[in-house]
């Protein structure tokens, strides 16, 4: 219950409105027409590398399937905010998981044994062995993931969400806690307080006891004294400060 | 409350970093410092593959010869077009053209054809593979899919079967270079047009009978639509007739767009390996094939080719906007950012 407010976006249905329904019907649109008319674009009247066909529709699909699929890993791994090995394994091995079946089903093997199912027979090999083909995909994923990248900054230094700031004021503690550590052990070596007054981070009681209204602006303004309160603490060296309540 | 405790430990998951989710994590933050040289880094890639996709597309040399003929455009070939629209095959007229510069080899020879939808559906469906594949009960049992043109009206299986291999393309065409003042023939290479796993895989014969591949699509016909059985696509050469006939393979990869070209030749050979002189040529065509029923266009188009395939301007130049768009948005990010730090620091003062 470090930081109860936390619990305000889900109450007042600030993450899923119509608001942000419409803004993600908005970005499938236009990831599908990036997705379609980029392939399109390229694919329109042009031949392999070796003269050969590469315009044919099999290797369309092909090529549009591969940026789909990696669109949508690179999607997942912007939203993913805490990479532990088990993220790492999953997702790089869901995108490795679906190369191996793409080869699979355009294998001669199982050609042989289905003919009739697996009509696409070699087609793997032959277009994602072009350049131009993972050039399209690249221009495809730059393409529908930028835009994300952009509005996502904007709106994270412009009006960042109480989850945003919480993670900066995260990051920042943790860049300054090994320090601190040091510090505490060397400080509490030669001193005689109880640890009550120094193994607490300043909580809820200047709040309470201000008898403040909390609303969105006043707990943002909060957060910003806390997160300059808390700095000032762990910066100063005197051993004598302490925490006013 | 012994017995309490007691049950409680039972149920106490372990204590290890995976159960108690205390995996080391790497938490990244969307920051100033992250997103920002990504973006100028990202526009400045996008820029130089740009160039070089433009660079290029623009080395690659290209003509295209419109041979429709469509009527009232005084063309060479308006009475063939003339005669198709009547019914009549077998028609030949010859364009004559310049070649600007000289072409580096080796040549492509392509003939493209518009608003031809080789990816509607219910024609795209209409083939056999197992058939095409050597399969024998394919030949005397060709799969549903392709009918109407699946059998013939006496009840004889064809072969090959559907609609695609019966609109097969039956235009050729012939190719003379001038010089001395007689046009002499350019040879045409016409293998290695399909790709390896179409012609050695996909596509086989079924298995000789006696030696002869006649026999072995005995108790089949040909498609409505062609002059001669599958067998006697190229009887020269056995190893380019039947279903493993090159131009029958490349027909058969359907496009994906109405518009679209399709390899016919290579000029690599003889005096014209290293590729087609400056000068004039003609071109000798058996215009056999309709197209003016749908309003289509047939093109011949030589092109050489490059690392990225032929030529496209579309990919380079598509690269470039994205990559100064990119530039572009950084620059106004950066702008925004510094103009909303100094404003939120003058706030907090």
């Amino acid at each position: 219950m470090d930081y109860a407010k936390l619990y305000e976006p889900g109450q007042l249905n600030l993450l899923f409105n119509k608001h942000t329904f419409f803004i993600c019907i908005a970005h499938g649109v236009y990831t599908s027409f990036a997705l379609f008319f980029i392939p399109y674009g390229a694919f329109y009247n042009t031949a392999g590398e070796d003269g050969k066909h590469i315009a044919d529709y099999q290797s369309f699909a092909v090529t549009v399937a591969t940026s789909l699929v990696i669109v949508v890993s690179v999607q997942i791994a912007l939203d993913t905010s805490y990479w532990t090995a088990i993220n790492r394994f999953f997702i790089l091995g869901s995108i490795a998981v679906y190369f191996a079946i793409l080869f699979a089903m355009h294998s001669d093997g199982i050609f042989v044994i289905f003919p009739n199912h697996f009509p696409f027979v070699g087609n793997a090999r032959n277009s994602l062995s072009q350049i131009s083909v993972w050039l399209v995909i690249l221009l495809t994923t730059v393409v529908s993931v930028m835009p994300v990248i952009t509005f996502r900054f904007l709106k994270e230094d412009l009006n960042p969400t109480l989850t945003d700031q919480v993670r900066k004021l995260q990051k920042a503690r943790r860049k300054q806690k090994p320090l601190q550590n040091y510090m505490r052990r060397v400080y509490r070596r030669n001193s005689r307080r109880s640890a009550y007054a120094f193994s607490h981070q300043e909580g809820f009681g200047e709040l309470i006891t201000s008898g403040k209204n909390i609303t969105m602006h006043n707990s943002i303004s909060w957060i910003e004294n806390l997160r300059k309160k808390t700095a000032e603490t762990v910066n100063s060296f005197s051993s004598d400060r302490t925490v006013k309540l | 409350a012994m017995a309490g405790i007691g049950a409680l430990s039972g149920n106490k998951p372990d204590n290890t970093a995976f159960t108690q989710q205390r995996l080391p994590a790497w938490q990244p933050l969307l920051s100033a410092g992250t997103a920002l040289p990504l973006f100028f880094c990202a526009g400045l890639a996008c820029l130089a593959v740009g160039l070089g996709l433009h660079f290029s597309s623009d080395t690659i040399r290209e003509l295209e010869l419109d041979y429709t003929g469509a009527p009232g455009s005084g063309h060479n070939c308006s009475r063939c077009a003339n005669a198709s629209l009547a019914g009549a095959g077998g028609c030949t007229c010859s364009l004559r053209f310049e070649l600007p510069e000289r072409f580096p080899g080796p040549v492509c020879l392509y003939y493209q054809l518009s608003n031809y939808y080789q990816n509607h559906r219910r024609y795209s469906v209409s083939r056999d593979d197992r058939q095409l594949s050597g399969d024998a009960s394919g030949l005397s049992n060709p799969a549903t899919e392709c009918s109407p043109f699946r059998t013939d009206p006496r009840g004889i299986p064809i072969a090959p079967c559907g609609a695609i291999a019966n609109s097969l393309f039956n235009d050729t065409f012939a190719l003379y270079h001038l010089a001395n003042g007689t046009f002499y023939p350019v040879p045409l290479d016409n293998r290695g047009i399909s790709w390896w796993t179409d012609s050695n895989i996909k596509f086989s014969n079924p298995e000789l009978i006696n030696g002869s591949l006649e026999t072995a699509f005995k108790g089949t016909t040909k498609p409505p639509n062609w002059p001669h059985a599958a067998y006697m696509l190229d009887m020269g050469n056995l190893n380019n007739t039947g279903f493993i006939n090159e131009d029958f393979i490349v027909w058969m990869r359907t496009a994906a767009l109405p518009t679209f070209r399709k390899l016919y030749r290579r000029v690599h050979e003889g005096n014209f390996s290293s590729g087609l002189p400056q000068g004039t040529y003609r071109l000798d065509i058996t215009y056999n094939y309709p197209v003016l029923s749908f309003q289509g266009t047939k093109k011949v188009i030589f092109s050489t080719v490059s690392w990225m395939g032929g030529k496209n301007p579309f990919l380079g130049i598509v690269y470039l906007i994205f990559g100064s768009a990119c530039i572009l948005t950084g620059f106004v990010m950066l702008a925004v950012h510094i103009k909303f730090q100094k404003q939120n620091q003058m706030d907090v003062e």
